[in-house]
């Protein structure tokens, strides 16, 4: 079964025991936050807050909904695309590859149809404050959502461009959305409508169906659509449905959808916020400034939001495995088109959006860096400062094993290659510059410069321990499950079994 | 002093121990290594036919993969302490093993093993699925001289009913007299192999181990090569047939990638077991296998005490060289004294070790058992040019890597992911953690929310964090 709502992902997870309801009253205030920080620690259930406090319309919150089991991340994305087969990491990457080879456009449906104009707030009638956003951290600059699509004009398709930047709530009507020059959307924000003094139309997608909020974290070629890709992905065309207040089309089953526009020479203040990085970034800083002009939504809709910070490390949460379970078979699907022999790329288990491992043939004397350039040059500019180039019978997916090639592959003296030392952009989340270094530039990215790394983890000689033998290997691993070891833990097990690495 | 069946017995009732019954129609070695694989628990196999085995007894769960793992929790069960003990406490009681400096007072007991077997083939040792031979692994070689019993690491194939191939530290092979007598100890008791380990990775095997801390812990008894655990499961009394065999193997033994070793042919002269005995193998050169496990840790150990005895004051919280790195990198968590300690100190521990060339440096509140968040820091915390800091391209290649095997220099390499002590406090960034990112009194209302919809304890509350 494919799903083509965050409500019937929902129901697939309660279903399989994997959602939890809690019905007791809960505040938006950390406490929605804290309990899914102990979901995401501890590998629990997808928590739904039903009955949130202090909420003027009837909405749930729903934590970290697309996290998977740490031992399988993409777990229930695979099953939400209808590959409940997929046991192994591997397995799942070819398949997802397989069908972003074939996009699907989307469809257009009648806005009587879709589900989230159930209810329709314009002008005097908006109020941003009514839907229970999360206080996610202590030492947040507001109120956040930061699990959402955000849709924007792009000249070279019509279906717009599908991107997630974080918004901060700071009033019944403006939000300040964390735009970063470098990206496709804050660039065309800070050098073409700005510039003409031109408000630039946007929608925040919030709870969309599965295939849109995962084509949401790839990175497209320009001129095609993510939202053909979310129909590859579910082998289903998406449907969308016209905004209310723009030109812009949005997924037609999203929970709830805002439409408004980034003023031009606007700014509030955004930040700080425990990010991706498992650290609080700040300081705060000034970030250009959304009016929201319409809010639709479904009845009871469902509000997910994401506890940045706790997927790192063993943790994960939906920011790691939308990047491990979408923006990897997306990586690597790009890198082959592109023409290089690279048989996976994968977002590093620990910190999965600085650090990446690409396992790869190297046909020619230079390869590697002509990789690595074309990897910083194009989607790897500002979050990703490290790549790790491993042999291709290498599992990325395997962080041991990645940790091994490093440990005796990678001579320091002749592996490790530091890209324009201090001459590359970066994001100021990061906690490695000081705040003078961040500085306050005016399109998002820190004042002081980086530098970018690849490491040279791959090996000239044959593998030293030879080839395992995989059905004696499925054998023992019969033997250990029949003396009562979990099956989870086994990769070779077939429709029994698990994958553990 | 725990003696190995006893240990066994040990982690069974801890239920980390799966025994598995004959028949097992796979070779020992493959089932060995999926178990480290999946972080298993330790497996005797109750055999009909050759003596019982046991593995992963060294060996621990996947840091990689596993939060709040402690690949060191059966090794202190081994060494007489809780299984939750610290990673230091081991390291410590590890290090107290080795020379005592005269203050060791030796026991003596009766030899366990009495029974005679007539053939080490008897034994069916484990084999290796590309191996001709059977091996034994994880064994203490015992040589007499006017000193006393020298301790090593001894690993080998069995070749025939009388003959063995075995390898063990040059150091050890140096001190056999004219007789070459040797004796092999296999299921001694942990204390005896991680002191046995010690010996080698710190180079001190010319010290008589009854000048040693393990000899304090661990009653000994004479065999015809030198003295040996008395609780030893099984004693191989061998001659040395040849000093200079002509055989090569690929294959090592962990102490082996630091410690110089020679070939030795055995001639068996006589096989003692207990009634009943067991005997612990490692997969060598799988991941995770028991002997990496054990080289690292003793290393580790090495290298702790040595780095907090050298500045007067300790301000190095733990050292860690994990088996899933294969003992080519060294962690270590510290106090940064002051700016340009984090140097001294990675240069300290290449001073004292030639098995890496990579060292990581993290803030002393980290957790040896939270690898995985050093896995993040490195990358996270540590800025890209400043903090990969490069020696000039004129060190030795460090023996673990496989790099750079042709005696040529290179640089070394110290990932700094420590905070920098002269950075003001406002610049470090709290970390997102449970701990750090709530109040108390969302964190008593968080826990009963979950635990009103769950019957299991968390995971944090069950480790006290």
């Amino acid at each position: 079964m494919v799903t083509d709502s965050f409500r019937e992902y929902l129901q697939l997870l309660e279903d399989a025991d994997d959602l939890v309801s809690i019905s007791e009253l809960v505040s938006w205030d950390l406490e929605a936050s804290a309990v899914t920080t102990l979901a995401n620690r501890n590998d629990g259930e997808v928590p739904i807050f039903e009955s949130v406090e202090e909420t003027a319309i009837d909405a749930a919150l729903v934590g970290d909904p697309y996290r998977g089991p740490q031992c399988r991340p993409w777990e229930f994305l695979a099953r939400s695309f209808g590959l409940p087969d997929v046991r192994s990491g591997t397995a799942y990457y070819e398949a997802v590859v397989d069908r972003l080879r074939s996009p699907r456009e989307p469809r257009v449906v009648d806005r009587d149809s879709a589900a989230c104009k159930e209810a329709v707030h314009v002008g005097t009638e908006v109020d941003l404050l009514s839907i229970p956003w999360p206080y996610i951290h202590q030492g947040d600059g507001g109120r956040y959502s930061n699990l959402h699509t955000v849709v924007a004009p792009d000249p070279e398709t019509q279906w717009g461009h599908w991107s997630n930047h974080r918004m901060m709530l700071h009033d019944d009507a403006l939000a300040s959305l964390l735009f970063l020059a470098g990206e496709q959307v804050p660039n065309r924000y800070y050098y073409e409508y700005e510039p003409r003094d031109e408000p630039m139309p946007v929608a925040v997608v919030i709870g969309a169906e599965p295939a849109v909020q995962c084509s949401t974290e790839m990175w497209i070629p320009t001129g095609r659509s993510e939202a053909a890709f979310a129909g590859g992905l579910k082998e289903d065309p998406v449907d969308l449905v016209p905004c209310e207040t723009s030109d812009l089309f949005v997924p037609a089953t999203a929970e709830l959808v805002i439409e408004g526009r980034v003023l031009p020479n606007e700014r509030l203040d955004e930040g700080p916020f425990g990010d991706y990085f498992g650290y609080m970034n700040g300081p705060r800083r000034s970030m250009p400034v959304l009016a929201v002009d319409a809010i639709t939504h479904r009845p009871e809709p469902r509000v997910p939001f994401c506890v940045e910070g706790t997927g790192v490390g063993y943790g994960q949460n939906s920011s790691s495995t939308l990047q491990t379970a979408a923006a990897g078979p997306d990586a690597t699907l790009g890198l082959q088109a592109a023409g290089f022999d690279v048989s996976l790329a994968v977002p590093w288990r620990f910190t999965s959006r600085t650090v990446w491992v690409i396992a790869t043939d190297r046909p020619y004397p230079g390869y590697l860096h002509e990789l690595a350039n074309f990897i910083f040059t194009t989607w790897g500019m500002l979050h990703i400062d490290f790549f790790v180039f491993v042999d291709a019978d290498v599992d990325p997916l395997n962080p041991r094993a990645v940790l091994t090639a490093i440990a005796l592959e990678s001579d320091p003296d002749a592996d490790f290659h530091q890209f324009g030392v201090e001459r590359m952009p970066k994001v100021p989340l990061n906690i490695y510059q000081t705040p003078d270094e961040k500085g306050s530039a005016d399109v998002g990215t820190s004042k002081a410069k980086t530098a970018k790394a690849y490491i040279d983890a791959t090996t000239d000689r044959p593998t030293a321990n030879g080839s395992e033998d995989e059905a004696l290997r499925a054998r023992a691993q019969e033997v250990l499950v029949d003396a009562g070891l979990s099956p989870e833990s086994f990769d070779l097990l077939g429709d029994e079994g698990g994958e553990s690495e | 002093m725990i003696p190995f069946a006893q240990y066994l017995q040990g982690l069974a009732s801890n239920g980390d121990l799966v025994t598995l019954e004959d028949p097992i129609d796979v070779p020992p070695n493959v089932v060995a290594a999926e178990a480290l694989r999946a972080s298993g628990p330790a497996l005797r196999y109750e055999r009909a036919d050759g003596v019982d085995l046991a593995s992963g007894t060294l060996s621990g769960p996947d840091q990689m993969q596993c939060r709040e793992s402690r690949p060191w929790s059966r090794l202190a069960l081994g060494l007489g302490l809780d299984p939750e003990a610290s990673l230091v406490s081991v390291l410590e009681t590890i290090a107290g093993l080795g020379p005592a400096g005269g203050d060791a007072e030796p026991t003596y007991a009766g030899q366990a093993a009495s029974h005679t077997v007539d053939s080490v083939q008897e034994l069916r040792l484990p084999q290796a699925t590309d191996d001709v031979w059977s091996s034994l692994t994880l064994g203490v070689a015992s040589v007499s001289t006017a000193e006393g019993s020298h301790w090593g690491p001894i690993y080998g194939s069995v070749i025939s009913d009388d003959k063995l191939r075995v390898r063990t530290p040059a150091a050890l092979s140096s001190l056999l007299d004219d007789d070459g007598t040797l004796s092999i100890a296999l299921g001694v008791p942990p204390a005896a192999l991680a002191a046995t380990y010690l010996l080698a990775v710190t180079r001190r095997i010319e010290v008589p181990v009854q000048a040693c801390g393990v000899a304090d812990d661990v009653p000994l008894v004479p065999t015809n090569g030198g003295l040996v655990p008395s609780a030893t499961e099984l004693v191989v009394e061998t001659t040395v047939a040849d000093r200079r065999p002509d055989f090569q193997s690929d294959r090592r033994e962990a102490w082996e990638h630091g410690v110089s070793s020679t070939p030795l042919s055995l001639s068996v002269e006589r096989v003692i077991a207990t009634d009943d005995p067991v005997i612990p193998f490692s997969p060598v050169e799988r991941p995770l296998a028991d002997d990496l496990q054990l080289a690292g840790l003793a290393t580790a150990a090495t290298l702790y005490r040595r780095v907090n005895d050298y500045w007067g004051i300790s301000p190095v919280e733990w050292v860690l060289l994990p088996a899933e790195a294969e003992l080519g990198i060294c962690f270590v968590a510290t106090d940064v004294l002051y700016a340009g300690f984090e140097w001294q100190l990675t240069n300290l521990l290449f001073t004292f070790s030639s098995l890496f060339d990579t060292v990581v440096v993290v803030d002393e509140d980290v957790s040896p058992r939270d690898l995985g968040r050093v896995l993040g820091d490195i990358w996270v915390k540590a800025h890209p040019s400043r903090d990969w800091i490069f020696s000039e391209p004129s060190a030795p290649a460090a023996k673990r890597p496989r790099y750079r095997q042709d005696g040529t220099t290179g640089a070394r390499l110290y990932v700094n992911a420590a905070w920098d002590p002269r950075w003001e406090d406002s610049y470090i960034a709290p970390r997102v953690s449970f701990e750090q990112s709530f109040p108390k009194s969302v964190h008593d209302a968080a826990r009963k929310t979950w635990t009103d919809c769950h019957d299991t304890v968390l995971d944090d509350d069950r480790n006290g964090s």
